[in-house]
């Protein structure tokens, strides 16, 4: 019934159990999953001009690392399960826009993801 | 993956939808699944003593008569699938909390359930059991919409 999963992953630990979860529901229904990992823009700040054009590189480049990191894990995963896997990197400071956005672009029909990432406090409340 | 899904249903439209794709998905799965619909319990006010018991009598069983037409559905359609269906009427002012407890005695392991129910405000928020279940639920919950 379902076809293709969107797994969205922050890389924290409760959403790498959703990826082990996600991949193995699209391995028993014989999905494909699509992962997203979701990060910040960077934002320039008018005052101290010097040391942000450094900052923002750095930070750039730290996000796409961590992104690759999260994303490499899903895609380990799916491909040791053998489910065709495809992975996108968006930046966003609205997660969940561009979450929703990438599950309609690209066709998904079921998006499974942790019920707490990285902001969540855990078994209070439902993630952000 | 999973074995025995949960269709809580409040007899809404959009539950019934969520109940046909729960169906659709189990049968898909070769899971079974179990019905559920809880209906609000029935306080005399202690203020108005004049209130007769047999209004809360017949209250109660209208109740029952509506819980049995939803799960009465459910049963239609998991019967047309072929898949193996039961179902279970609680009564209970905290939906979400017999939702979560028959799903964790029944042993299901999955709860799946629409965004919105009777008290939702379509497309605009979650309504407010299927929040309450997300947030308490330790079992995992697949929001229809």
């Amino acid at each position: 019934m379902f076809k293709h999963i969107l797994l969205p992953t922050d890389g924290s630990n409760l959403s790498q159990v959703a990826i082990q979860k996600g991949v193995q529901l699209a391995k028993s229904i014989k999905a494909k999953i699509t992962g997203i990992s979701v990060m910040p823009e960077q934002k320039y700040y008018l005052y101290q001009t010097d040391i942000i054009v450094q900052v923002r590189e750095e930070t750039v480049k730290q996000h796409k690392l961590q992104a690759h990191r999260n994303l490499s894990a899903i895609e380990k995963a799916a491909q040791e399960t053998g489910v065709p896997c495809e992975t996108v990197c968006e930046i966003s400071d609205h997660p969940y826009e561009t979450i929703i956005r990438a599950a309609e672009k690209r066709g998904c029909d079921l998006i499974m993801m942790a019920s707490h990432g990285q902001r969540g406090v855990k078994g209070l409340l439902l993630g952000s | 993956m999973f074995k025995h899904i949960l269709l809580p249903t409040d007899g809404s439209e959009l539950s019934a939808a969520a109940i046909k794709q729960g169906v659709r998905f189990a049968e898909s799965i070769g899971a079974k699944v179990t019905g559920l619909c809880v209906m609000p319990l029935q306080h005399p006010f202690l203020y108005e003593t004049e209130i007769p018991m047999d209004a809360l009598e017949h209250a109660a069983k209208r109740y029952k008569e509506l819980a049995d037409t939803y799960l009465a559905a459910i049963e239609k359609e998991a019967g047309e699938a072929g898949v193996a269906c039961n179902v279970v009427y609680e009564k209970n002012d905290s939906p979400y909390q017999a939702i979560i407890r028959v799903a964790e005695q029944k042993g299901c392991d999955l709860i799946m359930m629409a965004s919105h129910g009777r008290r939702g405000v379509g497309a605009l928020l979650l309504g407010s059991e299927t929040q309450r279940v997300l947030t308490h639920s330790k079992i995992p919950v697949l929001v229809y919409r």
